[in-house]
This record gives structure tokens, sequence and C-alpha cells, in this order.
């Protein structure tokens, strides 16, 4: 067993909405991420998932509050820090953050050197800028990008090259946790490619410890994370191995979202091609007990009353529904 | 329509401007109801101050009563100016040593400066380096308020017709009043009067009457040429376009206050009636609406909806209007707006420059500005003249931009915060 | 740098274009409307004299620079070419003044008003809204919609008030003129300090009204560039707020620019305006006086001298936000 880099105990955040209307988009999560393990984070739109990756920083915000749970990284609990301590000595240097949306992600009228050379003030305001650029342009060639990006604007870059440059500068000061939210939906196939390459040689060259992806494409999962969990209406569902839940998944919502989509493994081809139905709930007022019992086609009558807790199994894999796991595994059919 | 136009009422910004323009417009609408005199009518003199003036012969004529209030002080206070004031504080500090400065000092209302400049002054005190005309000085102002306290009351009297003799009529005591109400003869003037007499609030009310006319007429022209050019330009595209987007940037660039005043020097005075003058404003402020219903029209150009209509062999005026023009629908309306306001500023910078309206028919907000500078009511003190002017155009300039702010935050949400 | 000449010889040549459709709009608008002006004011013109040599002397100048026994076409080339050799005619009310020494004596001081009371408007303003949109609170609460009432009150209104209450009511500033009228220009201590007395209030009464529509453009701007991914990105790389503020300041400061190019011609009308009402010695002031004196040389020169600063600061704008503003590049390079 790795280092641990990462251990997140019952976090709860919220939304407040302009009208101060509170959205519980994250409650109760709980998770452990080990040094070299990937972890993937997959779910409908809508179900909390990039706002679980804010979260995660530590570093709130308006409109986004926290609530209570800790994160701890290096033994210390981030969210007793003041936002300053953790704007310091955590964000960019423990853990790290690709948006989604890259495109926008950058500074339009800044050349992409000058922005590095911020954030490297922002945590060692003392370090020269002959000295950033050579950190700059070595850690570019290593990921196989081109040194001149290092004086262009972002407009002078195409969709995949900025990607990829957000990418390096997310990682520039070799976090142990990177956060990544989509960093591939919105690029073309072979663009999405790179991506993942490169998050892989990251992992590989020691740039970064671990990793967590989130993503609403669970093929990609499968193929670059260890472990998925699933997350639903701001909770964490159901947790294993990618293996185990591709091909195994155990939650009623998580066989719906496995069942949405095809893996390109043998055997999916006879599989049917399912949709979920209904939409998730409204996290302004959370229904009492589970919060996928309205689209299930389980649930029984306790369900929507009964609050329900998370099944842990040995293995380390956990669900959470009123069913034992035998019951879950014959209802798959 | 019915959910937008709640969305809009929604939007505390645009109730606020709704709610003061709809206030202007109903002062406009009724208050020509209630009082009927004509807004030009020369009523008072030059610059009246603001305030109910009361008939002097009918004052005499009307039953006094003796009331016991104390009359002096306040005739005192009001016919010893401060730099009298002043003088005898001088007078006090330099000659008098029996006073304490801090007395002096202490005595802040004008009667206490006065009462103990009375009980101290003497004329047959040396002042030492003070020239002659300086003690007369002293010796007129003692005189002229020993005279106020004197004064036991004034006697009316007329010039008999055929000896040319004064005769006594009445005798009016010092404290005699007249009830207000038992005055015949009243004028009220709540905002003074102008350069020419006349009751401002009267003048103001058909002034603003006026130039919202002017405002919705420019606005109207404006609308009409931009919309028309807007919608040519995004739909049609191509050369079309091309000329259209030069022609617009250029006016643009191009100060519209210059083409105003080219164009309204060249109609000459006697040719400029307020109408003609709103729609040369109409003609030379088009092409902000121009420019931005080109490029609502070029968004939706290449909607499904818009390519349907084309494929199913629809005419250009019939996809124009049912396809397009129903979904520019609120920006033409939030530009109309900001037109109608920019018309009544036009009209009032043209006419402060005196190319305004030159009929003395009406009167417009510009005008009423462009009068009190001529005969310099600045100069004159005379607030009343121009500053309900100013506020008024400000107030409905305002109010518009409010609702403009407001419809703006509906239909464009990125705006919201 | 083959992407920036091409933009500044594009924007260059536009701008002459658009000088010339202007020019032409000054030759011909008044010529064009109804009761030919050019006609009634000239015999106006000379209805005070009793000098007979000087009614000659306009006569002659007249119909030396309108032409009128010639035809439309022709008029107009005897315009151009007269403009090349800087001859505006002569002024009616103070004949025999030439026009172009008229304006020239005045619009020195309408430069040194305007030019810098627009940009220290236009700064404020962009830093108000800048301030009004990241702090909310107090400042977007209460000054906000003070300046958004002030934006709303007229150029000349604002002028008016300002002189009422400085200059009449609280006599901090002198209320009319460029200089102490017995004064003669000279650099001396005197004259510069009285000068500077007098440019005051016409100078925060353009700054004032300049300030309010500045701050709201700026306002929607910043909360826009607020909103945006890289403040976001920015933030959770542990970039301190200052930095980022300063990043959202260029960025909705850029647009802004373009905003100046496109209002700077309506605040110069309301800029002249204010002029008028502190009898500033600029050209506001001699529109004003040649108005009322009907000395139609005089307005004619103005308006062309006026459309021809406007268009050359906003040339200059333009090329500066080419240079600043490196998305310029980049769309002329594709």
């Amino acid at each position: 067993m790795g280092k641990i880099m990462l251990e997140v105990n019952n976090l709860k955040t919220k939304y407040v909405t302009r009208f101060n209307e509170s959205v519980y988009a994250v409650d109760n999560v709980s998770l452990r991420l080990e040094e070299g393990e990937s972890m993937g984070i997959a779910g409908e739109s809508g179900c909390g998932k990039s706002t679980l990756a804010l979260s995660l920083m530590g570093y709130y915000f308006a409109p986004l509050h926290h609530i209570e749970g800790s994160i701890i990284v290096e033994g210390k609990d981030i969210t007793k820090m003041t936002p300053d301590q953790v704007r310091k000595t955590v964000l960019g240097t423990e853990i790290s953050y690709i948006p989604q949306a890259a495109m926008n992600a950058l500074n339009p009228t800044q050349k992409i050197i000058r922005f590095i050379e911020n954030v490297i003030h922002a945590h060692d305001p003392g370090m020269p800028k002959n000295r950033i650029y050579e950190m700059a342009r070595d850690r570019f060639e290593v990921l196989n990008l081109p040194e001149e990006v290092l004086e262009k604007y972002p407009v002078e870059l195409s969709g995949g090259m900025k990607q990829r440059t957000v990418i390096a500068i997310s990682t520039i000061l070799s976090p142990k946790v990177l956060i990544a939210d989509e960093p591939s939906s919105a690029l073309d196939v072979s663009s999405q490619k790179m991506v993942i390459k490169m998050m892989r040689e990251l992992m590989k060259n020691g740039f970064i410890k671990s990793m967590i992806f989130i993503t609403h494409e669970l093929p990609l999962l499968y193929n670059v994370t260890d472990d998925i969990m699933v997350m639903y209406a701001g909770q964490i569902v159901e947790k294993g191995t990618a293996k185990e839940m591709v091909f195994d998944p155990l939650h009623p919502y998580s066989k719906g979202l496995m069942g949405s989509i095809i893996v390109p493994e043998a055997g999916t081809r006879d599989a049917k091609l399912t949709a979920i139905p209904g939409t998730p709930p409204n996290l302004k007022n959370p229904p009492a007990g589970c919060r996928f019992a309205q689209r299930c086609k389980y649930a029984h009558a306790a369900c929507k009353v009964q609050s329900i807790e998370e099944v842990r199994l040995k293995d380390g894999r956990m669900y959470r529904c009123i069913l034992d796991q035998n019951e879950l595994k014959e209802g798959k059919k | 329509m019915k959910y937008q136009l709640q969305l809009v009422f929604k939007s505390q910004k645009f109730v606020t401007g709704f709610v003061i323009f709809a206030a202007v417009f109903l002062l406009i609408l009724f208050y020509p109801l209630l009082v009927t005199k004509n807004p030009l009518e020369m009523t008072g003199g030059l610059f009246y101050k603001p305030g109910t003036y009361v008939s002097v012969t009918d004052a005499v004529d009307t039953q006094s009563y003796k009331i016991n209030k104390d009359v002096v002080t306040g005739k005192l206070t009001k016919s010893v100016t401060a730099e009298e004031q002043q003088l005898m504080r001088d007078w006090l500090l330099n000659y008098c040593p029996e006073v304490k400065p801090e007395e002096v000092s202490d005595a802040k209302k004008a009667y206490d400066i006065i009462e103990l400049w009375l009980q101290y002054y003497d004329k047959t005190v040396e002042m030492e380096g003070a020239t002659k005309a300086v003690k007369n000085q002293y010796v007129r102002l003692y005189d002229k308020v020993e005279n106020i306290l004197e004064s036991e009351g004034y006697i009316v009297s007329r010039k008999n017709a055929e000896t040319g003799e004064m005769e006594e009529v009445a005798a009016i005591e010092t404290k005699e009043f007249v009830n207000v109400k038992d005055i015949p003869n009243r004028v009220t003037f709540p905002l003074g009067t102008d350069n020419f007499g006349r009751d401002v609030l009267t003048e103001l009310v058909a002034a603003t009457r006026t130039s919202l006319k002017i405002g919705l007429l420019a606005g109207t022209v404006a609308t009409a040429i931009g919309l028309t050019l807007g919608l040519l330009a995004g739909y049609v595209g191509g050369m079309i376009d091309n000329v259209i987007t030069f022609i617009t940037n250029m006016f643009t660039v191009i100060p519209s206050f210059i083409i105003l005043i080219l164009i309204a020097s060249g109609l000459g005075q006697a040719g400029r009636g307020a109408m003609l003058v709103a729609v040369v404003i109409g003609f030379t402020s088009w092409p902000w609406t121009c420019r931005s219903v080109r490029a609502q029209t070029i968004s939706l150009r290449n909607r499904d909806h818009v390519n349907l209509s084309k494929l199913s062999g629809h005419s250009l005026p019939r996809i124009v209007l049912t396809d397009i023009l129903p979904y520019v629908a609120s920006y033409v309306v939030m530009a109309y707006i900001l037109q109608i306001a920019s018309g009544i500023l036009s009209e009032a910078q043209l006419s402060m420059i005196g190319l305004g309206p030159s009929t003395n028919k009406v009167a417009t907000l510009g005008l009423m500005m462009n009068w009190a500078m001529q005969f310099q009511a600045p100069l004159s003190g005379a607030w009343w003249a121009f500053i309900p002017v100013v506020l008024s155009i400000a107030m409905i300039s305002f109010s518009l931009n409010l609702m403009n702010t407001g419809l703006d935050q509906v239909f464009n949400p990125q705006l919201r915060e | 740098m083959k992407g920036y000449l091409k933009y500044f010889s594009n924007k260059t040549a536009w701008y002459l274009l658009t000088l010339v459709v202007a020019v032409i709009l000054n030759f011909l608008l008044p010529r064009l409307t109804p009761g030919n002006p050019v006609a009634t004011i000239a015999s106006k013109a000379v209805a005070g004299m009793t000098d007979a040599n000087a009614i000659q002397k306009v006569y002659e100048d007249y119909t030396r620079m309108f032409g009128l026994d010639k035809s439309m076409p022709e008029q107009f080339l005897l315009y151009i070419s007269n403009l090349f050799k800087g001859d505006l005619g002569v002024s009616f009310s103070y004949f025999p003044r030439e026009v172009s020494d008229l304006i020239g004596s005045a619009i020195g001081w309408t430069v040194a008003l305007q030019l810098p009371a627009i940009l220290v408007g236009w700064f404020l303003g962009n830093l108000l809204g800048a301030v009004a949109a990241y702090i909310k609170g107090p400042v977007d609460k209460v000054v906000f919609p003070v300046f958004l009432f002030i934006s709303n009150v007229p150029a000349f209104g604002m002028a008016i008030i300002i002189l009422f209450v400085f200059g009449i009511y609280l006599k901090w500033f002198p209320s009319s003129g460029g200089y102490g009228f017995d004064l003669i220009p000279a650099l001396n201590m005197k004259f510069i300090l009285s000068v500077i007395r007098h440019y005051q209030m016409p100078f925060w009464s353009i700054v004032l009204t300049t300030i309010g529509g500045q701050a709201i453009g700026m306002r929607s701007m910043s909360i826009y560039e607020l909103n945006a991914d890289y403040v976001k990105y920015s933030r959770f790389l542990g970039i301190k707020d200052k930095v980022i503020v300063k990043y959202v300041f260029r960025n909705a400061m850029l647009p802004q620019i373009t905003g100046l190019v496109l209002s700077l011609g309506t605040m110069v009308g309301g800029a002249l305006v204010a002029e008028m009402i502190f009898s500033y010695p600029g050209l506001g002031t001699r529109i004003l006086n040649a108005v009322t004196g009907q000395d139609f040389p005089v307005i004619s020169g103005c308006t062309l001298i006026i459309t021809v600063g406007v268009l050359l600061a906003n040339l200059i704008l333009e090329i500066l936000y080419g240079l600043i503003d490196p998305r310029i590049k980049t769309a002329q390079q594709e």
C-alpha cells in the first residue's frame, strides 16, 4: 500500500444562488487516494462532479461554501487553514487543477510565460525570471510541447495545444494530487488521445503523484484510471476498481450508467444499450431517502423514507443501497 | 410573451425606471388639467423667487389684526446685512475694550450681535487709525438700526386728484398682521418665474411634454431607419451588408452633434419647427440601432427555423417579418428606449447653442435652458430657472436607462450577477 | 509585424475615406437645406455694417469663397482648393478676421481642456466600474447608483450646476473665461495661475459627466470578465486575487478603448456645450457666438475642425488598441 496522498472525510459543501438558496451539491463524500493511484469520478452532468472537483481544492469562495468534513494533505487538514494559507501552500504545489474548458482557461491578453511566472511567484515570490523560463522550457520539452508556445498568446494556440499547455502549467510545480475536470471532453478524438497520453506521462515521470479524473465518458475512465467512483446527486453511490465497475456494477444507478455506454470489450456487442429514465433530483431540497429512488426500478417503499448508509465490502468496494450485495447481483440480468 | 413581461417586471431596475417614468408621464398628463393657464403667459417679472406672492395694496385694504409678536427682531435680522454685522464685530473687537472677544464670537445670531453693538456703541469714542469715511459708516449704521427700532409703523396716503395733496388713508402699526387667506389677489410660483416672468413649474411641465414628444419622434425615426438598414444588412449580407456597415461605421465616428449643427444652422431660424428638429435628430442617430440589429440578425440568419422558412420558399419580407423580427424585438425595444433618451438630450444640446426649435409657441427643456443661460440666471442666483430643468432631463434619461438596463438583464442572461 | 502593418494601413485608409465623406457633408448639408442660408446670411452679415469698403469686401470674399455664380461641382472644387490653402473664409461677425485665425486661437484651449478631461474621466470611470464589479458590497450598492444618475445628467447640466455651486454660490473659482479678464496672455506666474483656476470647473464637469457612463460600461464588462474561466483557473493555481484583478481590469479595459472610439463624438459634443456654459475661450464658445451672430463661415469651419479632430483622435486610439491587444494581431494574421 502506497503513501496516502489525499484523504477526504465526510466532505459537505454547498452553492448559494443569487436568490440566497442553498444547493447541497457535495454531500458526505469520503475518499482516499494513494501514491501512484488514479481515480475516476463518473456521473451524469449535474450530478455534482465538477463541484466535487472544486470542493476538493479546499479553497472556497462565493458561491461555493464549505459546510463540514476534512481534507487531509500531508497530515494537515486544509479546511482548517486560512484561505491565504491554502492559496500559498496547497494550491498548485499539493493539489492542482485542470479546468473543464481549457479554451478560455488562459488570460487572453497574457503571454504563456508571463502566466507561468505569475503562478510560480504566487508560491515562491523570489524566483528569478530566467530560472522560471528554464524550468518551464525543460518541463515543456519533456512533455513534447514546443518551446515557442511560451512566448505566445493563448489566442495563437490551437484547441489541443491550449489544453496541453494548461495541463503543463497546472503541473509545473509537481503537485501531489492533480484534479482533472473533464480535461478532454471538448477536444477531437486525436487531441483527446494526446491529452490522455500526456496524463500518463506525467504520472510516469513523477510530475504528479496521484490523480483524480472526472468525466462523463466512462470508456475513457476504464482506460485511464485504476478505480472508479460513481456520483449521483452529490453523493458517491458506488466505488470499485475500474474493471469491477464496468463489468460488474452493483448499484442500480451504476448499472444504468454502464448500460448507457459501449465498452470495446468482448461480449458488449450482445449487451443492450439502455438509458436511465427521469432526471436527477433538485439539490435545493434533496429527497429524504435514497436520492435515486424515484428513478430506480428496484425501489422499495422504504427507499424513499429511510436514509441509506454506505455498505463497505472487504476488497475496498463500496456502494450505497438498501439492498445487499447478492440481491443486487440477482437484479442484474 | 406573458412570461417575459412577468420576468421584466421582476427586475428591480426596470420597475424603478418604469415608476419614475410613469410618474413624469402622469404629471404631464394631469397637471394641465388642474392648471389651465397658458404655460408661456407672462405673469410675473424677471426671476422671481419661488413662493407665494400677495398683492401689497390688497394687504393694506384687508382687515388687520394686532398680534403680539416681536416684529423688530425679524426686521432687524433681515435688514442688517452680513457685511454690516461684520462691521459691528470689527468695532467691538477693535475699539471696545469692555467687551471680551469671546462675547463677540459667542454672538452667533444676527440679533445677538446687533444687540451687543447697540449696547456699547458710542459715537464719541475715539477710533484710532480709522479714516473719516469709516467713522461715518458707523454713524450711518447706528442711525439705520435706530430707525428700524423706532419705526412706529407707516402711514398710507393717497394723492388727492383735485388738490394734488397727500391724504392719509390708513395707518399701519408695527404689530399689525393680515390673514393671508383674506387677501383676494395671490399668485403662487412653486418654482419661481423665469426671465420672461413665466411660472417655471407650468412652463416646465409643458416643456417636458414637448421634449418627450421630440424624443419619441426622434426615437421612432431613428429606430425605423436603424431597424430597416440593420435587418437588410444582417439578413441579405454580401455587398448590401458591406455598404450599409461602411456607412454606419462612418456615421458612428463622425460626431452626430456636428451634423446636427450643420443641418440646423442651414435650416435657419424660421425653418426650425419642434417636430422638424425631432426628425432631423432621428436622421442623425440611427447608426446605434442599425449596429445592434445587424449583429442580432446575423446571429439569427442561419438558425434552423430561418433555414426551414427559406426552404419552404417564403419571400424575403415574410422571412424577415415572421422569422427574424420577433427575435430581435427585445433589442429593438431597448434601442428605442435609448434613442428616446438621446433624442431629448440632443434637442437640449442643440437648443443650448441656439439651434433648437425656434418657435415661441412652445417651450422645450432645451429652450428653457437656453433662455436661462442667455439671461444669466446662474449669475442672478436664480437656480430655480435651470436646476429643475436639468433634473427633469436627468430624471427622464435616468428612468429610461434604468428600464433599458432592466430589460437587458432579462434578455441577456450573461449580464445577470 | 506584417499583421500590424496591414491593420494600421487598413485603419488609416478607412479614416481617410471617412474624412472625405465628412468634408463633402460639411460642404453639402448647409447648401442643400431649403432657403439657401449662404445667400441669406451673407446679406444679413452686411446689414449692420456702415463702412462701404467693408461691405464691398464681405461681398467680394463671399463670392470668392462660395462662388455663387458657379455650379455646385465647381463650387465644391473651389471649396476644396481653398481648404488645401488653409483658407476657411472670412468671419462675418469679426470682420475682417480670417476664420482660420479665429479657430486657431480657440482650438488650443479646447484640446487642452477636453483631451485631459475625457482621458481622466475615462480612466476614473473604468477604475470605479471595476471596483464596483469586484468589491460589490457598499461601493456597488451606494456609489454606483449615484454614478448611474450622474451619467444621466447631461454635460451642460453638470456644467451649469458646477458653475452655480462652486462659481457663484461658494465663489471658489472664477465663473467664466479661460483666464482673468484683466490679464494679457503671457508666460508669467500670474497668468498661469489664473489659467489653472479658470480650468478647474470646466475640467471637472467634463470629467464627472464622463465618469458615469464609463463606470457603467466597465462594471458590466468586469462582471463578465470576473466570471470568465481564466479567473477561476488562475485562482485555483494559487495566484493572488490582486494579480487576478489586474488581469480582469486589463481585459475589461481593452474593449472600453473601442467604446471610447464609438462614443468620442458624443462626448466631444457634450463637452463643447460645457465650454459654452463657462464661456471658455475654446471652439464651443466660438460656435455659440457664431450661431448667435449667424456667422456662417465660422460655424462651418468649426464643424470641420472638430470632425477632423475627432477622427484623428479615433485613429490614434484604434492604432494604440491594435498595439496593446494581442487579439487584434492574431485576427489580422488569419
